[in-house]
């Protein structure tokens, strides 16, 4: 295995980066942490002709409170970063279990929040609570930036909206209604492997009834998937075990899972019903876990 | 044990423990020498096909490529590790035989103008139908992979000693059952490597190995070159597993590419590579037949086994051989059967991996053995040791096994697992289980036909005594086998662990030894080693008589010290007795070989599963299943071990561990897959998965005392004796935790799920 040949281009500042994006067109590739792109390359996968490092840029891997006690991530953070940090320790210490749950400390050092989104992997580990905890995404492009919900990201496997201008900078997560969140990984061993299927759940408790639900799905689907029949299932409903094992089928019924090397289709269907259920008992009892 | 010796049974910390935990050991990999071109091989992208036409034109002009070579430019010698069948070639003639197999090789300036090359080779196929399942390779009309195996069967096997259908007539009891097993891969951390240049007609081998000695035997025997003029040596070897004790493509292309250049040329492969290259388990489909008396004593046995051999035999008729042979030695039964076909399909070749054929017709055995034993309402570990045999035995099939303490090891397990507190009183969702194992200390025949000793060494203590220098063709693989070497050759001599040097494995420069594989280098490198030390321990003690007057017969030395036994402090240094003797006689040198004496019966396949001496393991393992997902946890796991006299502790247990490590991702996890087209699915470490640190339980490594007479010592093996019980251990546990029995290996946890899935709907039904 061998790096083919490429140019390499590290920008100082982000509008000289999209602009080199824009010019250099599709075969350009944006480099942050490096560890999906490098080992695609290498194993033939991918073969850009042009890598934009995104190193020289300052002030993207900062996580910070900002207005109305929204927290801010850099797109640049890597997972550990996102392990050790104050603020998500505070806040909401579920990401920084599922930050912690994302292949192995090697990788966790180096691999960063924005190249786990961008990559647009459907296993990818934190795209499920992200999306559960309502989180946005600011995509910076040549001519302008934009801010979406991250749920309306991802558009298929290896596939999303981001055009090759663009570049993402920060993830905002506004103020809470929910009063628990979690996110579960099945994997098959207890480090360094992918998600068969993964579940993150936020809930907003008022007493034991659920004002407000999401359910989010990870891979078992082109895409992270809401499982919106379940969260519907469960809004202005006192919590009953029965319901949640209702609302655990009904998220299995949501899935649309593949059968592949790490569980066949009808395994996967079964561990959200479970993983669900799982998820959704421990956000109402525990809290942000 | 240990206890009246200076330097065996204690735990010194291994000679190359600081280099590699400083990253200062450097491995065949990191050596560079000046000149040096990087070789690659193009392996074939299909299953199965005639090559109609090779074209290299083109990466010839590619600038920077110094050689591109094909069958036309090798011998076209056949060859494989065990000679009953040679059917591998250096490169593809007229065929391809599976995803991986060689085509043709280059050598360039650097890795990537090689890999780049590699893609400008022109390679014509006319694709053949393939097969990748044993039991279709074996069909009538299925695709025939050679010509020399009609239908596919590569090794055939009948043996049957006593009268197995009489004793299943007599028998109270007959259970058959059928397990199978899956691919697995050795995956050692370093990949292998192979260096070569050329000085005259005299080639140099830098090689990751597991035998010095075999590979230049092959090499000399493909390229008719008198073994003299190939050096074959190593440096520092991260693991084997028996995964490099074949020769490789790398070994015979380097030769070949850097005689054709004049450089030194260096070759690796990578992680996907290694699994093409693979020798590693075969699957086995086992059905197992088996008659006992009513109080669980074995009558008879039959084992009727498939496996499948992928494309090259390499060693794999040893392989077929001993999945049935030791299957003698754990239980005493005097009526046994064992039929095998081993098959060959369109897959990377198998061969020998830790535990050699056992450990899967050890996983059938005991899985079976437990449901005999539920069977007639007897404890799993009581009827172990109903049949455990006694020491100073000989199996049905001719096997002499002296010590043996797997009756006293059972019942050590049993204490320290707490298995009477357990077995049976468990939550749900947990489990306990116990399987036997064991194994050869080293194999009584070498690989292929020869009169040659199995191990030969020499110590040289230099001309002031101040050192000493080991001189063995045993093969460090981080097994720890440097060490105790020199821990043995410290104890034999009476002299100092830390003024001794060790020069091993380079057949110019040390000795000769068949090198590591079967578990046999601490019984029969360490006999050679212990000659030679008792050789220079005797002449010290003549000089040393002639100094002080005395008879060798009053004298001893320990340390170093050389004193009369009468009176201790009366003494000389090791060191002044090593010096006269010098100034009198010359170098001081001692030499030890060994062989063992003629080992097994007459009948054909009677060699394989010899050994001098038998290791007994037993193993219990508590594990604790999540109902709903599947999932399993192991928990703790206990063994205890008859390994003889154990020379180093800590490496001992080292070992213990390791093999549990291993043992246990091949019960649960590790599975080598293929697509459609039989390539390797998860050739690589993120999908081919060993359990990692967190994965693995704590492990009680225990021993029981036993010395074995054939044995320098008393000591026998534990490397691969250590992996054979795990997978029924812990298959059996997971039974004890779901009460359903899943039969075939991994016991992965969508198996675990299917299965507890399967019961709850067969009893919904019921109710």
């Amino acid at each position: 295995m061998y790096l083919p040949d490429f140019e390499y281009y590290a920008p100082a500042t982000l509008s000289e980066a999209c602009d080199l994006l824009e010019k250099l067109g599709p075969e350009a590739k944006v480099f942050a942490g490096g560890t999906d792109v490098l080992s695609k390359m290498k194993q033939e996968l991918l073969f850009p002709k042009a890598i934009v490092s995104l190193k020289n840029l300052g002030g993207l891997s900062e996580i910070r409170l900002g207005n109305n006690n929204d927290v801010i991530i850099g797109a640049k953070a890597t997972h550990n970063n996102l392990i050790d940090s104050p603020v998500l320790q505070e806040k909401y210490p579920s990401l920084c279990n599922a930050a912690r749950q994302m292949a192995n400390n090697q990788v966790r050092n180096i691999g960063t929040v924005g190249g786990n989104i961008v990559n647009a992997v459907p296993s990818a580990d934190l795209p499920p609570l992200l999306i559960a905890l309502g989180a946005k995404i600011k995509l910076v492009g040549a001519t302008g930036e934009r801010v979406l919900p991250l749920e309306d990201f991802f558009t298929g496997p290896n596939k999303s909206v981001i055009e090759q201008d663009e570049i993402l900078t920060e993830f905002i997560i506004e103020e809470q209604p929910f009063t628990g969140s979690t996110y579960i990984k099945f994997a098959l061993r207890r480090s360094g492997a992918l998600a068969v299927a993964s579940v993150a759940a936020a809930v907003a408790m008022e007493g034991n009834v659920c004002r407000k639900a999401r359910i989010v799905l990870g891979a078992v689907a082109p895409t992270p998937l809401r499982a919106k029949k379940a969260e519907e299932m469960l809004t202005g409903k006192e919590i009953t075990d029965e319901l949640l094992e209702e609302a655990g089928s009904a998220a299995s019924k949501e899935s649309k899972p593949i059968s592949d090397i790490r569980g066949s289709e009808e395994y996967r269907r079964d561990l959200v019903r479970v993983l669900t259920g799982r998820a959704l008992r421990k956000a109402i009892n525990e809290g942000h876990v | 044990m240990g206890d009246n010796y200076e330097v065996i049974g204690k735990s010194v910390p291994r000679i190359d423990g600081v280099a590699k935990a400083t990253g200062r050991a450097k491995y065949t990999g990191d050596l560079k020498f000046p000149n040096m071109l990087v070789g690659k091989i193009l392996h074939s992208p299909h299953a199965h096909a005639r090559i109609l036409n090779i074209d290299t034109s083109e990466a010839e002009k590619l600038p920077g490529v110094k050689a591109v070579i094909t069958h036309r430019d090798v011998p076209s010698t056949k060859y494989g590790l065990s000679p009953a069948r040679w059917d591998e070639t250096i490169f593809c003639i007229d065929k391809v035989r599976f995803v991986g197999d060689k085509v043709a090789a280059v050598a360039a300036v650097d890795e990537e103008t090689a890999y780049k090359a590699l893609k400008l080779i022109k390679v014509d196929y006319e694709v053949l139908p393939a097969v990748f399942d044993p039991y279709e390779a074996l069909k009538e009309g299925a695709p025939q992979i050679f010509e020399e195996y009609p239908g596919n069967v590569n090794t055939e096997i009948h043996q049957h000693f006593g009268d197995v259908d009489k004793a299943f007539e007599e028998a109270y009891h007959v259970r058959r059952d059928f397990f199978s097993g899956q691919r697995t891969y050795h995956s050692p951390l370093e990949p292998h490597a192979s260096i070569a240049f050329w000085e005259g007609d005299k080639v140099t081998i830098y090689c990751s190995t597991q035998s010095v000695h075999y590979l230049q035997y092959h090499l000399a025997r493909v390229f008719g070159m008198p073994m003299g003029n190939i050096r074959v040596l190593k440096t520092h070897v991260g693991g084997g597993f028996g995964g490099k004790i074949d020769p490789t493509g790398l070994d015979f292309s380097a030769v070949k590419l850097s005689q054709i250049t004049g450089r030194p040329v260096k070759m690796l492969f990578d992680r996907k590579e290694m699994f093409y290259n693979n020798r590693g388990r075969h699957a086995q489909y086992m059905e197992l037949t088996t008659g006992v008396t009513k109080e669980g004593k074995i009558l008879g046995v039959h084992a009727n086994f498939v496996m499948d051999g992928g494309a090259y035999t390499g060693l794999g008729v040893a392989s077929a051989y001993y999945a049935g042979a030791l299957l003698t030695v754990l239980y005493d039964f005097d009526n046994y059967k064992f039929d095998m076909v081993r098959a060959v399909t369109n897959l990377p070749g198998c061969g020998a991996q830790r535990g050699h054929g056992q450990p899967q017709p050890r996983f059938a055995f005991e899985s079976h053995l437990d449901h005999i034993a539920e069977d007639l309402g007897i404890d799993p570990l009581e009827i172990r040791i109903i049949n455990a045999r006694k020491p100073k035995t000989v199996t049905i099939n001719d096997f002499r096994v002296d010590s043996y303490a797997l009756k006293e090891a059972l019942e050590k397990a049993r204490e320290i697992s707490g298995w009477r507190d357990k077995k049976g009183k468990l939550p749900p969702g947990r489990g306990i289980g116990v399987g036997n194992g064991g194994f050869v200390s080293g194999a009584g025949y070498p690989c292929y036909r020869t009169d040659l000793p199995q191990a030969v060494a020499i110590i040289k203590v230099h001309d002031d005594g101040s050192m000493a220098t080991l001189y063995t063709g045993a093969v460090e693989i981080g097994q720890g086998s440097d060490t105790v070497l020199l821990q043995m050759a410290a104890e034999a001599m009476g002299y100092p662990l830390e003024k001794m040097r060790i020069v091993a494995s380079d057949t110019d420069l040390a000795t000769h030894d068949f090198g590591a594989y079967a578990s046999r280098q601490t019984l029969m490198s360490g006999w050679a080693v212990k000659k030679a030390g008792e050789e220079i321990k005797d002449k010290i003690l003549k000089t040393a008589a002639e100094m002080m007057l005395v008879v060798p017969e009053q004298l001893d030395v320990k340390q170093g010290i050389v004193f009369l036994k009468a009176h201790p402090e009366e003494s000389l240094t090791f060191e002044e007795v090593a010096r006269t003797y010098f100034v009198k006689y010359g170098q001081l040198i001692g030499q030890g070989s060994y062989k063992p004496p003629k080992l097994g019966g007459t009948f054909k396949g009677a060699a394989v599963g010899t050994s001098p001496a038998y290791s007994a393991a037993t193993q219990v393992a508590e594990v604790e299943i999540d109902e709903e997902t599947g999932e399993i946890k192991v928990i703790e796991a206990w063994d205890v071990h008859d390994c003889g006299m154990v020379i180093n502790p800590a490496l001992l247990h080292a070992q213990v561990h390791g093999a549990f490590y291993m043992g246990m991702g091949e019960s649960i996890w590790e599975e080598v897959l293929f697509d459609e087209n039989g390539d390797v699915a998860n050739g690589n470490l993120a999908e081919y998965r060993m359990p990692t640190a967190l994965d693995m339980p704590p492990v009680t490594s225990e021993l029981v005392d036993s010395i074995d007479p054939n044995a320098p010592w008393g000591v026998k093996e534990v490397g691969e004796g250590a992996t054979t019980p795990t997978m029924a251990c812990l298959a059996n546990a997971i039974y004890d935790a779901m009460g359903v029995r899943i039969e075939s290996l991994p016991l992965t946890y969508e198996k675990v799920w299917r299965a507890l899935k399967e019961k709850r709907e067969k009893e919904k039904e019921k109710a």
